[in-house]
């Protein structure tokens, strides 16, 4: 088991990823959620029923073949622990759940964070879309770091 | 230097000690001694700090400890509100 | 001076209402006609209200709601008024003054003569689990009255800006916020019959209650009680622990999501529980520098999902470390924190001195017992519920027949199982007073088949355990 209960921070294999060729055939989102919390949103937030659980407890499972990656549930999960990713694009991009102020318009310039919070590179901003007061941000990603941005800043 | 226990009536742990070593070794009796968790807030920061002290100092846990009476008023109110005008 | 008010904030619009000075010290200071004597000095960077009663240490803002009398002043004359909770008014004069003050030659206004009333349910407390027992027993056809000391209901529901977890079929995914104010909005339609600025001040035996109604003293004669007092943040023992600057994080939660007012500019916090990670993440909304988290445990103590959250902004959390002192001397301009060994003793040559205006203490909460212990009703120390909790039966009935309770005060447990325990107390009350239905019954299994869910997985394993050690497998009827 990784460290995630003494770091906050979890590493790649605590999480469900999908194969390359997932990767290629268009947007998917990644449910970085693995403590077993009485929660359900996401299920809810579904329209294709790609994501199930049994009891609340369960840990939500998500079947990529059947989630296009809508990105409907990375701004219902009050946990804030969805995101999107496609690579079938010209360009990688990465979708972040984002509660704070200023937030960024499209087009902008933002600072792409890790786990911990520390820069990895400048983004664009793809687009921003929002569900209530929680926004999904789409970042452009180089593809090497696309199980690495999780956060954003933007640049004053 | 202070570790304040007590906010209200000005209780640091060192007189908690100093108390406990003269034989205030339960809560009840501490809090007469002292007026211990007697001052505005009714023991609400320093009866479980104090609970800490004396489960520590005399080797038990926390599961032998006591919670100390509680008597109407919870909260502060004038003298006036329960008096009346003092007429009658 | 400066302007602590926070400006822009990503979930929170505040509705300050209109411009108004008053005068402290001699000083005029702008104020907001919806703030608080205590909040407008506050925003104008004024922390220190007066001083403690033998040591004059210097005492300032810290529970906000009115209970620790930290902040009180001479207020146009009169001294000992508690700011935290007086509105502040145009033109009003406030001074500091010495710890015993001396009191003025004034007629005071007579209080007016009180008032008997005999009615037949009383709810105490107005958060999720009060609300939600008022409202299944209006449901069901009770005469409801539901007392809170606040000025708005919905306890610590009003402070949370976090969408909530738990079932989409119920308030998941709802900010707490929203559900305080869709409870009390229940409330009201059902015909409960609600008393804020209302403060319990003590139970009579049988089943009489007094209350100190916005200055006035009522007496209720009732025929049943849910107590859903909530509960009292832990505290921590280090030196200089009393500092102005250091607060609970109820207390920061106040000041920040209710009043817009940032506690300062650098937070330590201590303690990585839910409350800890929840209330990191809103000052960091509010626009303020979380610098560390630390917890004395080996792991972080609330859920990865909050904690990655903070981590991502940058916050780092130091696990097997605590604060050993505050440092500042009026008020708080660093911390000294430590590194902890399997026995939790400070390891010497670790102290780490962290600059920070504000240490908030977030070290787990505790049943508010006192009305129960008030009552008579049997309490026993049961760890996995934060402290000293009443034995209940499997309704929620404690040991004294009548007297119900809910949430918190029964055990420190999330804000669904909060309402869920409500929603069972509140039928089993109408069942203790009316007898049983088959829709009271109905309601009581729907609530508990709630709080089981709830309480499976990994985290429902402390209160799962601990309601096993002081439940009687008992019902009303």
């Amino acid at each position: 088991m990784s460290d995630y209960r003494e770091t906050g921070i979890l590493n790649k294999d605590d999480i469900k990823l999908p194969d390359e060729e997932r990767l290629k055939k268009g947007p998917v989102v990644i449910l970085e959620c693995v403590e077993n919390i009485p929660c359900d949103p996401c299920v809810a937030a579904c329209p294709k029923e790609a994501i199930s659980m049994e009891e609340i407890t369960d840990l939500p499972d998500i079947d990529f073949e059947d989630c296009i990656g809508c990105a409907l549930c990375v701004t219902e999960c009050p946990g804030l622990a969805i995101f999107a990713v496609d690579c079938s694009r010209e360009r990688c991009s990465v979708t972040i759940p984002y509660e704070f102020k200023p937030v960024p318009e499209k087009g902008d310039i933002v600072l792409a964070l890790d786990r911990k919070g520390d820069p990895v590179q400048k983004s664009e901003v793809l687009g921003v879309r929002h569900s209530g007061k929680t926004y999904g941000i789409t970042l452009a990603v180089d593809k090497e770091n696309i199980w690495k941005v999780r956060g954003l800043k933007v640049i004053e | 230097m202070t570790i304040m226990i007590c906010r209200c009536e000005d209780l640091t742990e060192e007189d908690i000690l100093e108390a406990i070593s003269e034989g205030y070794t339960e809560i009840e009796k501490i809090k007469r001694h002292l007026r211990l968790g007697m001052g505005p807030c009714q023991g609400k920061t320093c009866i479980l700090l104090v609970e800490r002290i004396l489960a520590r100092e005399l080797g038990k846990g926390s599961e032998d400890m006591d919670e100390p009476t509680a008597r109407p008023p919870s909260r502060q109110v004038p003298f006036g509100l329960l008096v009346g005008d003092g007429d009658d | 001076m400066p302007d602590n008010r926070i400006k822009e904030h990503p979930v929170l619009d505040f509705d300050r209402g209109k411009e108004i000075y008053f005068e402290f010290e001699g000083k005029k200071i702008k104020a907001y006609e919806r703030e608080t004597i205590a909040s407008a000095l506050y925003a104008n960077g004024i922390h220190q209200f007066t001083e403690s009663k033998k040591m004059h240490r210097p005492r300032g803002f810290f529970c906000a709601i009115g209970k620790c009398s930290s902040c009180i002043m001479k207020v146009n004359g009169i001294p000992h008024v508690r700011t935290c909770i007086t509105p502040v008014e145009e033109g009003m004069k406030v001074e500091r003054h010495s710890a015993q003050p001396e009191i003025p030659e004034i007629e005071p206004e007579p209080y007016p003569e009180p008032e008997e009333k005999e009615v037949e349910i009383a709810v105490v407390g107005g958060g999720p689990a009060g609300l939600s027992a008022a409202i299944v027993a209006a449901e069901f056809g009770g005469d409801v009255h539901l007392f809170d000391e606040g000025d708005s209901l919905g306890g610590q529901l009003v402070k949370q800006t976090h969408q909530f977890f738990g079932s989409h079929k119920a308030e998941a995914g709802t900010r707490g916020i929203d559900i305080g104010t869709d409870l009390l909005e229940k409330a009201k339609e059902m015909g409960v019959k609600i008393h804020h600025n209302a403060t319990v001040l003590g139970y009579y035996p049988e089943m009489t209650l007094t209350v100190d109604a916005g200055g006035k003293l009522e007496i209720y004669h009732v025929k049943g009680i849910v107590y859903a007092t909530g509960a009292i943040e832990n505290y921590l023992a280090f030196e200089n622990n009393d500092l102005p600057g250091i607060y609970g994080a109820g207390g920061v939660q106040t000041l920040m999501n209710e009043q817009g007012i940032i506690p300062g500019r650098k937070v330590l916090m201590v303690g990585s529980g839910n409350v800890g990670l929840i209330v990191s993440y809103q000052l960091l909304q509010a626009g303020v520098d979380v610098v560390e988290v630390v917890e004395a445990m080996p792991h972080i103590g609330g859920y990865q999902v909050h904690a990655s959250k903070i981590r991502r902004a940058g916050v780092p959390i130091n696990t097997r470390h605590t604060i050993v002192k505050a440092k500042g001397d009026y008020e708080v301009e660093s911390a000294i924190i430590q590194e902890l060994d399997e026995d939790w003793n400070p390891v010497p040559g670790t102290e780490r001195e962290i600059e920070c205006d504000i240490i908030c203490i977030a070290v787990g909460l505790q049943p508010d017992n006192h009305f129960l212990r008030q009552a008579g009703c049997d309490i026993e120390f049961v760890r996995e519920l934060g402290g000293f909790v009443p034995i209940r039966n499997k309704d929620m009935e404690t040991t004294v027949e009548g007297i119900f309770v809910a949430g918190d005060a029964a055990g420190i447990e999330e804000a669904t199982v909060a309402v869920l325990e409500g929603r069972l107390a509140g039928a089993a009350i109408i069942q203790r007073l009316y007898g049983t239905s088959e829709d009271t019954q109905k309601e009581k299994e729907k609530a508990r088949e709630g709080i089981e869910q709830m309480r499976k997985g990994p985290y429902g394993q402390m209160p799962r355990r601990g309601v096993k050690v002081c439940t009687i497998d008992e019902e009303v009827c």
